[in-house]
């Protein structure tokens, strides 16, 4: 045990020596101002427009959307979800909620909310994408081999590491999200009422089994859905790490995988099968959120068994491929 | 190596604390999808504003809620402003305050039965309580939308004088309701109410439609008169003798131009 603990540490370091993780908090602490700025010049615009009115800003949403329903140019997919959007706004509206408090906390879960498919993957195979492949380029790989230590080990006490720093990452996007945003918006937001539980139907929302939660526990709920899907970004990036030998063609590999999946997304309804893919099931959070998925018949059980399916293939993968291989040149 | 050992026990437990933090953040919503509890008690609602009321001349700024069809939503309008954001400049010129527009609400294809529904949404309750000036257009795709049953609506299609003038006893009702629940909405503000068109006076045949556009005109006219502060702008003899100059492409909807002979009238009307 203390052996495997010791391996562990031993990743852990090597990643942080390699100055991965800086990388990623640079990344942050360079784009999150950015879209906090952009954020504000949006919010001064609209109270302008809306004299700081959030219940006319909100019924304006509503309009402009069941306006677009009307059009026959927009496709029937986007009027679905706009149909969706209509009736979750008409719903806050109903029920006097302004959906779109101004803090920092709101900021943060929106921010969360679009960087599931491209951004955190992305900051994730930072780390996980060279985890092997380096060791291999390196050559340090025949050290780490040479030593006493049965290769399943090695790569279990790498996936350990893998699985830790995704938490941090995830965290630390959320946490320097806050921060930073709050300087501009204010630090408050967390008591701050949100529905959960719409229920996407068709053309319909189902909105039974709505309930309110606080904003700071709907954002722990939806870190939690997101790290999960980095999770399964993470090993999946990990197997491609163990069987290609360069770090460039793991890391590029890896990045087309997911950005066809946020393609496929947006125009999947008519390949229905396309949801047994796992970068098409990495929107977790949409579910808590109530935004009908990219195939229809798609929910948050359906995706957790897809992407968890996935995830142990690649972990079979891995570790077949790992303990058997030979480390030739 | 007495940093690294230190490196790795706060790398160690933050990433491990992280890791616990996102397990349970993992359940809960899984909990929450599938066995929810009841939610949280929601605050009590602050009321939204209402119209105060009383003497325009004494006010410092007006609100205008404009709501119906495709008319109040400005299509045909090259520029995007339709009639109701040249009101809103102009007459704010003309009385020398600020005029600031609540919300348009207008939707395409809107007809006097739907509006009669969507009235109740709190969306338009709160949007209409709130106006000083409430401007409207609806009833124009009662009379010419329902009764078109196929072909362009543009080249005359199946629409006849005698569908639309069908239309009137099924669609006068509605209008009386629409104006009925927005004076319940605002006992105070002043409503404009947009009067209909005919937009296919150059076509012979179909001449016999303003029949029937000046029986609705005179409806509302006399509902009206009947609230007391409504008037009814009319429309009518602006897109008789150049009808192409005014309308847009689509032969249905005003122009640039159209919309801003409108809006002249409105403002003239609230002056």
């Amino acid at each position: 045990m203390t052996n495997m603990l010791a391996l562990i540490q031993n990743e852990m370091l090597k990643v942080w020596k390699k100055k991965r993780f800086a990388v990623v908090v640079l990344i942050l602490l360079i784009l999150i101002p950015i879209f906090v700025y952009a954020q504000m010049k949006i919010a001064q615009n609209t109270t302008e427009k809306f004299n700081a009115d959030w219940r006319s800003e909100l019924q304006s949403r509503i309009t402009d959307n069941t306006n677009a329903l009307s059009s026959d140019r927009i496709p029937e997919e986007w009027k679905k979800w706009r149909r969706a959007l209509v009736q979750q706004l008409q719903y806050y509206l109903d029920h006097d909620i302004n959906p779109q408090t101004p803090n920092a906390v709101t900021f943060t879960r929106t921010f969360m909310d679009n960087s599931v498919s491209l951004f955190i993957p992305l900051m994730v195979l930072a780390i996980a994408s060279d985890l092997v492949s380096s060791e291999r380029s390196t050559g340090t790989i025949k050290m780490l081999l040479t030593r006493p230590v049965r290769r399943w080990r090695i790569l279990f006490a790498k996936l350990s590491a893998l699985t830790l720093y995704v938490s941090l990452i995830v965290i630390t996007t959320a946490l320097l999200c806050y921060l930073i945003s709050g300087l501009v918006f204010g630090y408050k937001g967390w008591e701050e009422p949100v529905f959960v539980g719409f229920m996407v139907q068709g053309a319909d929302v189902d909105t039974t089994g709505v309930h309110a939660v606080t904003q700071g526990v709907y954002l722990l709920m939806q870190s939690g859905l997101i790290w999960f899907s980095a999770m399964i970004v993470a090993i999946i990036a990990l197997m491609i790490s163990v069987l290609v030998r360069s770090t460039a063609a793991s890391f590029v590999t890896m990045m087309a995988t997911i950005i066809a999946g946020t393609i496929l997304s947006s125009m999947a309804s008519s390949w229905t099968s396309a949801k047994y893919l796992f970068n098409v099931n990495l929107e977790l959070s949409s579910y808590l959120r109530g935004t009908p998925p990219p195939v229809e018949g798609m929910s948050l059980g359906f995706s957790l068994v897809i992407l968890g399916l996935w995830g142990v293939a690649a972990l079979i993968v891995s570790f077949t491929v790992f303990t058997k291989q030979d480390i030739l040149n | 190596m007495k940093s690294s050992s230190w490196l790795w026990k706060i790398l160690g437990w933050t990433t491990l604390i992280c890791l616990v933090v996102m397990i349970t953040g993992f359940g809960w919503a899984l909990k929450d999808t599938w066995f929810p509890k009841d939610g949280l008690a929601l605050p009590e609602a602050s009321k939204p504003e209402a119209a105060t009321g009383g003497d325009w001349s004494a006010k410092n700024e007006l609100f205008i809620t404009t709501l119906g069809d495709s008319l109040t939503k400005g299509t045909g309008d090259a520029t995007g402003e339709g009639y109701v954001n040249r009101v809103v400049k102009s007459l704010s010129k003309q009385l020398d305050k600020p005029i600031n527009l609540v919300n348009n609400m207008a939707i395409n294809g809107l007809t006097a039965e739907k509006l009669v529904d969507r009235l109740d949404e709190s969306g338009f309750k709160n949007a209409i309580a709130k106006a000083d000036i409430i401007l409207m257009t609806i009833g124009g795709n009662d009379l010419f939308q329902i009764a078109q049953s196929g072909g362009s609506l543009a080249e005359g299609g199946d629409l006849s004088p005698e569908l639309v003038l069908e239309q009137l006893p099924q669609a006068q009702p509605n209008l009386k309701a629409v104006f009925h629940k927005i004076r319940e909405l605002n006992p105070q503000a002043r409503i404009l109410y947009v009067g209909l068109y005919n937009a296919f006076y150059d076509l012979p045949e179909m001449r016999q439609v303003s029949t029937a556009v000046a029986e609705w005109n005179d409806y509302a006219f006399s509902l009206a008169k009947s609230d007391g502060n409504a008037t009814v702008v009319p429309t009518y003899d602006l897109f008789e003798f150049n009808v192409k100059a005014y309308l847009s492409s689509d032969h249905f909807h005003p122009n640039a131009q159209g919309y801003t002979r409108i809006s002249d009238r409105i403002v003239q009307a609230l002056q």
